[in-house]
């Protein structure tokens, strides 16, 4: 219990002085996680209670992703949607799974870590587009689609991952009865679930959390994925009211998620002879991957390299969901490699964000030199 | 003018309005309940931005409507943006011929027009709420509340009558 009170009040203070300077708090908790735990200090270690906390901490991120994806918005935007995602998709995988199997490691290893390599961080890409007051830009919408994008490949990607079980028409039957059943719900319980959820005392905010924990303590009881499920329950309810549900399940995420990403970051070992430079290296690369995909997304959505900068600066930072693939599939050495590609890129990502002004006009620059050295070259051939 | 409005997961409601003059405004209602507003003149590249709470943002939007102050003399429109875009207009009249003599209850203003006379002022003495049987005089000024469709039926039926 002592390192519970300990990390709580370590990510209280950090959250204080990060949001002071409006700098991305999530890579902060992790080192201060990697500090405080078994690659550090070694003061914290994770307990029971811990888990549970980390646990109900990734549940209300998934189940909040599920609320925020209603396929009428995706269908009204398919182009920009499908060419921006598919780049990001095939561009970043395939380069994160090379240089995973490459560095060394196995084939399940080397997906893991391609998702982790693929995925940006939806909330710290739509926090520096709110606070560096960057919605108007063209390329923001694109930015938030691929957003979208990312999350539903996640989602396809957890399927596949848990459904490499022996007996998959039992748990594809499983499922199917849940998900019609969450379906039945919202659909004929639509008018009593929008009742409850707006009541002004205590039912909603209780309703909310009991129901999330049910079904993903439920599901995991039935050995049917949890995190699927609470992504299929959110998006059943997106159906009644999401703005009420988020409401409520907001400050579960946002209190449990810091304690899930602070013991992530405990639970890294960097001791068992990782290859640092190597997991560094990852990172850069994960880095400049982002590049060439956002370049040909600029080109591509926007007709402009410069739009693809924009893009670039804005996605670089992997957070949320590359922890939450670690922490959920990840073998040790898999866990601290994404580790350091999140506190390396989020870092650098802040920065980008910020100054995407200024790296446009230095990327322009660089390109009219060029263009402006061919001619010159030709010149002084001529006479 | 073109207007758009788009729902962006993750950041809220976007509205574009595209001006005649081809200088775009872009409103964002943030989830955090702020309000972000861009304006792009049509010659320029980097727009300017203001952020608003919900407070300011509902005032900003009453000056706009003009509403606060309709410039015109003898009426006053009072918009209610938080209800759903309420709007109530409160009128001054001058009682000629046509209304003197007869009370409220008989014109039966509120019943044909849906206008209320919520005042009348006859000389310096003023009378707030008169009731049914308030009888006009030439001369008076009343103040009459309703919407502006009313108010207008209020000066064809009655003022003219």
């Amino acid at each position: 219990m002592e390192g519970l009170i300990i990390a709580l009040f370590v990510c209280l203070v950090l959250l204080i002085i990060t949001k002071s300077f409006s700098w991305p708090v999530i890579p902060f908790y992790i080192i201060a996680g990697i500090a405080l735990g078994v690659s550090g200090l070694n003061i914290v270690q994770v307990s029971e209670s811990s888990t549970f906390f980390s646990e109900l901490g990734l549940i209300f991120l998934l189940f909040f992703m599920g609320l925020e994806i209603k396929p009428d918005r995706i269908l009204s935007n398919q182009k920009t949607f499908f060419s921006s995602g598919l780049i990001d998709l095939n561009i970043n995988m395939v380069i994160g799974f090379l240089a995973a199997y490459i560095i060394g490691f196995t084939l399940t290893e080397s997906l893991v870590i391609a998702a982790a390599f693929f995925i940006s961080s939806t909330a710290m890409t739509v926090a520096s587009l709110v606070e560096n007051k960057k919605l108007m830009m063209r390329e923001s919408e694109t930015i938030v689609w691929m957003m979208v994008f990312e999350d539903i490949v996640l989602i396809i990607f957890l399927t596949l991952l848990s459904t490499s079980i022996n007996n998959p028409l039992g748990f594809i039957a499983k499922i199917a009865v849940i998900l019609l059943a969450f379906y039945l719900i919202a659909h004929f319980g639509k008018k009593l679930i929008r009742k409850a959820i707006n009541r002004d005392d205590e039912l909603p905010v209780f309703l909310t959390f009991a129901a999330v924990v049910i079904i993903a303590f439920g599901s995991k009881a039935i050995g049917v994925p949890e995190t699927l499920m609470v992504i299929a329950f959110g998006t059943a309810l997106a159906s009644t009211d999401a703005a009420a549900f988020e409401a409520q399940a907001r400050p579960f995420k946002d209190v449990f998620l810091i304690i899930f990403f602070v013991f992530f970051g405990i639970s890294v070992d960097f001791t068992g002879g990782v290859p640092v430079l190597l997991i560094v290296a990852l990172s850069i690369l994960a880095i400049i991957s982002k590049l060439v995909s956002g370049l040909l997304i600029g080109k591509v959505v926007h007709g402009s390299k410069r739009s693809g900068i924009e893009i670039w600066a804005n996605t670089i930072g992997r957070g949320e969901f590359s922890i939450a693939l670690a922490a959920l599939y990840g073998s040790p050495i898999v866990s601290s490699a994404i580790a350091a590609m999140v506190i390396i890129t989020s870092i650098v990502g802040s920065f980008t964000a910020k100054y995407s002004e200024p790296l446009q006009d230095l990327f322009a620059r660089s390109r009219k030199r060029k263009t402006d050295r061919l001619p010159a070259e030709n010149s002084e051939t001529i006479p | 003018m073109a207007l758009r409005s788009i729902n962006l997961p993750g950041i809220g409601t976007k509205y574009e309005l595209v001006t005649d003059k081809d200088d775009t405004i872009a409103i964002f209602f943030l989830k955090n309940g702020n309000i972000q507003m861009y304006t792009l003149p049509h010659d320029e590249h980097t727009p300017c931005v203001a952020e608003l709470t919900t407070a300011e943002a509902r005032r900003l939007g009453t000056i706009m409507t003009g509403a606060i102050m309709e410039a015109d003399k003898e009426s006053v429109e009072i918009a209610f943006s938080a209800l759903s875009d309420l709007r109530i207009s409160i009128h001054t009249y001058v009682i000629g011929k046509a209304m003197a003599g007869r009370c409220i209850e008989d014109l039966q203003i509120r019943a044909k027009t849906g206008v209320t006379i919520i005042a009348v002022s006859r000389g310096d003495k003023n009378i707030v709420n008169p009731p049914p049987s308030f009888m006009f005089q030439e001369g008076d000024a009343v103040v009459a509340i309703g919407e502006t469709d009313q108010l207008k039926t209020f000066e064809r039926e009655c003022m003219v009558g």
